[in-house]
């Protein structure tokens, strides 16, 4: 054919490519099941939203983590006050009523979450943070090096340590010091993030990911073949390839379009429910971002790969089956042990570690508020006098269990763009041998 | 080309005056109409010879299609079952008779820490039908999931069920004996085996009557979670093989929906500490009766009853698509 | 792959040229087996221009030629070319190749105006050339008014001429068409046959496979017979029939009164045998069918003979492989 004046790329691509593309859209826009599946998906994400925003609607129970709003002694004053004054907590007959002039006893609620959660965010080895809020240490009758636990210089205040050997901060606090913080403050935090990581990880990257391309991808060409109608295509001046790679291009404009919608609306929504004085968590979008985009390439590597084995096979959808079994093992291992070598044969392990670096980037101190929900104001270390100790903070085990750090052993930045290129490579290797296969089937 | 006619009590009852009747203009009780004369067709006169031969019972018509679909498994000339189906069969059998393998060993072995591990026991015997990695992750679904497939929905994408309602043969015994068929299958892996580790481990280890009496009540209630177990992926895949079309849609939306349900409740769990979104999980909510039941330690918050309604509701909403759809299909190729 | 930007619908960096001098169709002693079956053996066939009708009884390799042609199976032996080219793994010569395939599935969502014109763009056609092409096209097989109708309505006969359609849409030389006959009524049959007659017309180089003979008698003369894989005769219909002429052909008729009509038949030299059934009954055996049929109708006129049937029990395809493959007896 004689070439036209104003032939570009885009025009020639026009052609095959979007004849192709738009044909696949079509033919699933006709289908129920594509919009049973989507629905259902749909509901599935909607599902633990509603459990995200009941969470965010409820008050987390304020809890004494350092016991000084009990009254030992039955002398009506509570213990807080006693210490304040420096009366003896266990004798009934020595409260601050007793001293000149007398004192009211103050109510027992003064004494639960007088230390807000309030460190400050630095990404040096050691830092210097903490705020005496209710001046209990700095006001209390210890002497200056009794305030000065942590032997800094700096009378009421904590250091946090970097432990380099555990990936992890290690708190030494003064006295008194944030020793009963906020549950409700720092839980709606815990859990608003561990709900993004987690619904990111698991329900997109995992439970979207894996079984929309299951449901969308594998018959992309295999059920043309059964159904005969892959004659029609074959029998045009095509390459195979070309057909497999359109006909992608088709699946993911339906399921593209999809996710971001979806991680839209999420967004949105955790954005306005989420905790925070602000009227939008703008934050966080930079965890949806790293999120969707995870999703997005997720999707196009399962794509790839069960469109492949459904050329590959009759069958196909039988091995598709232990490849997400294997999924479902890695998914749990990259949010346990990210640095594990298994991750580095799996999709779904490069999918999270680009999560993960957005949650580092848009979250840095999530290092310094894990540690700050497991040190729980102290009430989890040894030297503390509390008695129920032993608890973290709420929502600290959500995020515990959502968060991982980095396992690749680079930034953030780095981590990113070599996560991307390697799933982008799987995809290209999958429509490689994909097409390779199709170019040589006989099609009866 | 028409003539008058009277209708009255002596006009002889046929057909063609009656019908002519009712399109009479006049309201009176006589009605004139105007009759067509025109020649009538010759009518061929055709032999009728009725059916003399006997119908089989009813119960004998469904156990051929019980047979015909059992005995694929293993037969040609039967409802031929993919390659790979049976070949996932064989296997899962061999691999759900890993603790047999090893009460076996242990036994001979006779190192009696090792065999308190592996033998009959509340735990193990749990573990054999419920255990969720990688019993209920991996085989079963994946078992139920290859048989459902095209079982029904085969038989509407191809028109094939045409075969079986051209014959006396109403479409409640149709459906009854693919699900019994199935079920049984399912249940000769799951239960079969679970028989063999009773037995294998009462002639291991020469146990006596108090030992069987003692342990028999737990042992009933094992194969009574298996039947639970396995109608309820058979009333789910079923119904999803009565909804849709070709081999593979059934099967993926039965493993989509056994395994998607539970990595969801599993994020709430994770994420909110609450484990009442297990109920819309079919395993789940059949393991914890199971745990209730057998008394191993329950992992659930919620009451058992709840997981009870849960798989009944599941089973009930099942088969009521299923009748739906079964007794409202057209015998057709769609 | 960077997508094709030569247009030539090749994914290959130079652009196809066909071999100006080789023919269109081009087999080279082609066989396929699957597995230990044997499709095709041994087949040898060149072919350009006109309308050739591949005749065959089922499963006698017609589809798996087409097939072969159209690079949907690879060949265990031999060489197929099209336009010079191997189509096998190789997509270039279909820009000049219209293939209907004899699969009933089509993608039944569609509008055939979709269908054809979707598949008009896989031949580099742009958006709005396709539309018009496939108006075109649809419009020369007859389907312009319903061509706005989901396929899944349409008829068999319809459908046949939607395929058609799709396959012409790049005016190609080479059409290729695998039972375009199949399951239409006699007024679909005409259609598609008045289609196929035209692109003969035209110039075009098209191939039909059928069984029926009446059938491709109606569309053209030249054949080529198939039979279990192997090629049988090739060439113009009446010298295949010349050829059969040394065979005895017997011809039943039912008449009025049998023994009058054999006097009035034996005139003609070419009877030289015949048989009393019944009394209603004639059965005439013949070397020259074609003559005696020319001269037959002119003797029942004549004498006023009251005919009811002619039956000519040989003049189906059954018949004519059973005289070449020599199992006449």
């Amino acid at each position: 054919m004689e070439k036209k004046r104003g032939e570009t790329i885009w025009t020639s691509l026009d052609r095959k490519a979007t004849a192709i593309a738009e044909f696949t859209m079509r033919q699933y826009r006709t289908r129920i099941s594509t919009w049973v599946v989507l629905g259902v998906g749909f509901l599935a994400i909607s599902v633990v939203l509603l459990f995200y925003i009941d969470a965010m609607n409820t008050d987390i129970e304020a809890i004494d983590n350092d016991g000084d709003s009990y009254d030992w002694d039955g002398d009506g004053y509570v213990n807080g006050q006693e210490i304040k004054y420096g009366t003896d907590l266990n004798d009934a007959f020595s409260h601050p009523g007793l001293l000149n002039p007398p004192i009211e006893p103050e109510p027992a609620s003064m004494y639960i979450n007088e230390d807000d959660y309030d460190w400050d965010y630095s990404d040096a080895s050691s830092i210097t943070t903490g705020y005496d809020n209710d001046g209990d240490c700095a006001n209390s009758s210890l002497l200056l090096s009794q305030q000065d636990g942590n032997g800094d210089g700096t009378p009421c205040n904590i250091i946090l340590r970097y432990d380099s050997l555990n990936g992890g901060y290690i708190v030494f606090a003064d006295p008194y010091v944030d020793e009963d913080p906020d549950e409700d403050r720092y839980g709606k935090e815990a859990q608003h993030r561990a709900f993004i990581l987690g619904i990111g990880k698991l329900g997109f990257v995992f439970l979207l990911s894996i079984f929309i391309p299951l449901f969308l991808a594998t018959g992309l060409i295999r059920d043309e073949m059964t159904s005969g109608t892959m004659q029609y295509m074959t029998a045009k001046p095509i390459a195979r390839g070309e057909i497999f790679l359109y006909r992608m291009l088709g699946y993911l404009a339906i399921v593209w379009p999809y996710l971001i919608m979806l991680c839209s609306l999420l967004a949105l929504v955790s954005g306005i429910m989420g905790p925070g004085d602000q009227f939008f968590r703008f934050g966080d979008l930079g965890v949806w971002f790293s999120i969707l985009i995870a999703a997005l390439l997720a999707t196009l590597v399962y794509g790839m790969l069960f469109a492949f084995l459904g050329v590959l096979w009759k069958y196909g959808i039988i091995l598709a089956l232990p490849i997400a079994a294997w999924e479902l093992g890695m998914a749990l291992l990259s949010m346990s042990v990210p640095e594990s070598s298994f991750l580095r044969m799996s999709i779904v392990g490069w999918s999270m570690s680009i999560i993960d670096s957005g949650a580092y980037l848009a979250w840095p101190d999530m290092a310094m508020f894990t540690q700050a929900g497991e040190w729980a104001g102290g009430s989890n270390q040894g030297d503390t006098f509390l008695m129920f100790g032993g608890n973290e903070l709420p929502g600290y085990g959500a995020l515990e269990w959502a968060q991982s750090d980095l396992g690749l052993g680079l930034g953030p930045y780095a981590t990113t763009v070599v996560s991307v290129i390697v799933l982008l490579f799987q995809a290209t290797f999958f429509w490689f041998i994909g097409q390779l296969i199709f170019k040589s089937k006989e099609i009866v | 080309m028409s003539e008058e006619t009277t209708i009255d009590a002596s006009t002889p009852v046929t057909g063609q005056s009656r019908m002519d009747a009712a399109w009479g203009s006049d309201s009176s009780d006589v009605a004139s109409v105007a009759k067509s004369v025109a020649q009538t067709g010759q009518v061929f006169e055709q032999v009728y010879v009725p059916w003399e031969g006997k119908l089989n019972p009813r119960w004998m018509r469904n156990w051929a299609i019980f047979r015909h679909h059992v005995l694929g498994i293993v037969r040609k000339g039967h409802r031929p079952w993919g390659v790979p189906t049976k070949l996932v069969l064989i296997f899962v059998l061999i691999a759900s008779m890993t603790d047999v393998a090893l009460t076996l060993l242990f036994a001979i072995v006779g190192e009696p820490g090792l065999y308190e591990a592996w033998g009959v026991g509340r735990n193990n015997l749990y573990g054999h039908i419920l255990g969720f990695f990688p019993r209920n992750m991996l085989y079963y679904p994946l078992v139920a999931a290859l048989l459902v497939g095209g079982v029904i929905s085969e038989d509407r994408s191809n028109g094939t069920s045409a075969l079986y309602f051209s014959r006396p043969i109403n479409r409640f015994d149709y459906v009854g004996m693919k699900y019994l068929a199935v079920a049984t299958i399912q249940a000769f892996i799951i239960i079969g085996t679970l028989f063999v580790y009773y037995f294998v481990d009462i002639l291991a280890m020469g146990r006596g009557w108090a030992w069987v009496l003692d342990t028999m009540p737990l042992f009933l209630t094992a194969v009574f979670c298996a039947i639970l177990l396995v109608v309820t992926y058979t009333s789910i895949g079923l119904s999803l093989s009565s909804v849709s079309r070709g081999k593979f849609f059934p099967g993926i939306a039965l493993l989509a929906i056994l395994l998607g349900t539970k990595t969801l409740a599993a994020i709430v769990e994770g994420l909110f500490d609450r484990s009442i979104l297990y109920l819309i999980s079919p395993y789940d909510s059949v393991a914890h009766v199971g745990q209730a039941l057998l008394g191993t330690n329950v992992i659930y918050d919620h009451p058992w009853i709840w997981s009870l309604a849960s798989v009944l509701a599941i089973n009930a909403i099942s088969l009521y698509v299923l009748s739906v759809r079964v007794s409202s299909m057209e015998v057709t190729r769609e | 792959m960077i997508p094709d930007i030569a247009q030539e619908g090749s994914a290959q960096e130079e652009q196809w040229v066909p071999e100006p001098k080789a023919p269109v169709v081009m087999f080279n002693n082609v066989g396929k087996t699957y597995g230990r079956y044997q499709a095709i053996g041994g087949v040898s066939l060149a072919l350009s221009g006109g309308v050739t009708g591949i005749l065959g009884l089922n499963g006698a390799g017609k589809s798996t030629l087409f097939k072969l042609l159209m690079g949907k199976l690879q060949p265990t032996q031999g060489e197929v070319r099209l336009f010079g080219t191997n189509p096998w793994k190789n997509p270039a010569p279909y820009a000049r190749v219209g293939y209907v395939p004899e699969n009933e599935n089509m993608h039944d969502w569609m509008t055939a105006h979709e269908f054809v014109s979707t598949f008009a763009r896989l031949h580099g056609l742009t958006r709005d050339e396709a539309k018009q092409e496939a108006e075109r096209v649809l419009e020369f097989v007859g389907l312009s008014d319903v061509m706005h109708k989901k396929i899944g309505r349409y008829s068999k006969g319809m459908r046949q001429r939607a395929k058609i359609a799709h396959a012409l849409v790049n005016d190609p030389d080479l059409i290729i068409l695998d039972e375009p006959l199949q399951g239409c009524d006699p007024l679909a049959r005409t259609t598609i046959m008045n289609v196929i007659r035209e692109l003969g017309r035209m110039g075009r180089t098209v191939l039909l496979s059928s069984h029926i003979l009446s059938e491709i008698e109606r569309i053209t003369e030249q054949i080529v017979i198939l039979h279990q894989g192997r090629l049988l005769a090739i060439g113009n219909l009446h010298a295949i029939r010349e050829q059969l002429d040394n065979i005895p052909h017997t011809i039943e008729i039912e008449c009025g009164d049998a023994k009058a009509l054999a006097q009035d038949v034996l005139s003609l030299e070419v009877v030289h045998g015949l048989q009393f059934p019944s009394p209603t009954k004639l059965k005439i055996f013949t070397h020259h069918l074609g003559e005696f049929h020319q001269r037959l109708p002119k003797i029942i006129v004549d004498n006023n003979h009251d005919v009811m049937v002619i039956n000519n029990p040989d003049d189906d395809l059954q018949s004519i492989l059973g005289y070449l493959t020599g199992g006449y007896n």
